[in-house]
């Protein structure tokens, strides 16, 4: 008879509909395509900086959402804190040219696609700074985002 | 050879965003996925003098400021999802690449909303890029 450990890590397909973190997963997708369909809507009329000006006022609630959640107590880590505060620099710095993309007259569903590509750089940074190795999975990967980098530039 | 000005821009978004999915690794080592979208918001208001848009702002419509508030808002409550799918027993390995999926919601809604069109080309490379960020995301 087999453990409940080893049916758990063969549950069919079916059963991430009960899961929790399938929903979340959802939820997730859902959210951040109503934010690209919105950051595009939102650049028809309003200049990059701009744009970026108000998204942040909007990321604004959830901050203080998960600051009372954790009722304001955070690590202390400075090298943490400082990894988390130069995220949201550079955050925004590809929020506001992905604003500045959706402000020209670009295809849409490519600049969204095209930018949803950043994980290529994560997977190379990891490779030479973290010295991780490329599995066939990420080499298959980097293959398809050259195909695509080379059509989109076309 | 001439680059679309859109293809400069998104290049740029690809590398500062490809930064921060490294950094993003190496902060979790210190701190908790929520301690640090705390301090990303953080980052994002230390940038906020930079883009004052000042009485310009009343040149545009409240349909216009809503949409870029409310997409703020969404970015936030989707990397907030995207945590609590982790912390819910959704393995990386398949939360990543299922979440990285959301170009496909804009690529569902924009004949809806906008009225614009793929060539056959852009299509061959929208599902390209998809396949390669579902296989990266892992």
């Amino acid at each position: 008879m087999p453990n409940e450990s080893a049916i758990a890590q063969n549950l069919p397909a079916k059963q991430h509909w009960n899961a929790p973190w399938f929903w979340y997963s959802i939820v997730c997708v859902l959210c951040w395509g109503g934010w690209a369909m919105l950051s595009k809507l939102g650049s028809e009329q309003i200049p990059p900086n701009t744009m970026q000006f108000l998204f942040t006022i909007g990321t604004v609630p959830v901050g203080i959402a998960l600051l009372l959640a954790r009722r304001g107590k955070l690590e202390k880590n400075p090298l943490g804190i400082s990894y988390g505060v130069l995220n949201g620099i550079l955050s925004g710095l590809g929020g506001l040219t992905l604003f500045a993309a959706y402000h020209t007259n670009g295809n849409t569903a490519v600049i969204t696609v095209a930018t949803s590509l950043y994980p290529i750089v994560t997977v190379l940074l990891a490779v030479l700074i973290l010295h991780e190795r490329l599995g066939l999975r990420q080499i298959l990967g980097l293959l398809f985002a050259a195909i695509s980098i080379v059509i989109f530039s076309l | 050879m001439h680059l679309a000005p859109w293809f400069l821009y998104s290049v740029i978004t690809v590398l500062a965003w490809g930064i921060v999915g490294l950094l993003q690794k190496l902060s979790t080592n210190h701190l908790s996925a929520e301690s640090s979208l705390i301090w990303l918001v953080v980052g994002f208001l230390a940038m906020e003098p930079l883009f004052y848009p000042g009485s310009d702002i009343f040149r545009y419509s409240t349909w216009a400021i809503a949409a870029a508030l409310i997409s703020g808002l969404l970015n936030a409550l989707g990397a907030w999802a995207l945590f609590a799918a982790l912390k819910n027993g959704g393995k990386a390995s398949i939360v990543s690449p299922l979440t990285a999926l959301y170009p496909l919601v804009v690529i569902l809604l924009v004949p809806l909303v906008l009225h614009e069109s793929v060539t056959k080309l852009q299509l061959a490379g929208v599902a390209s890029a998809l396949i390669a960020v579902a296989l990266l995301s892992a």
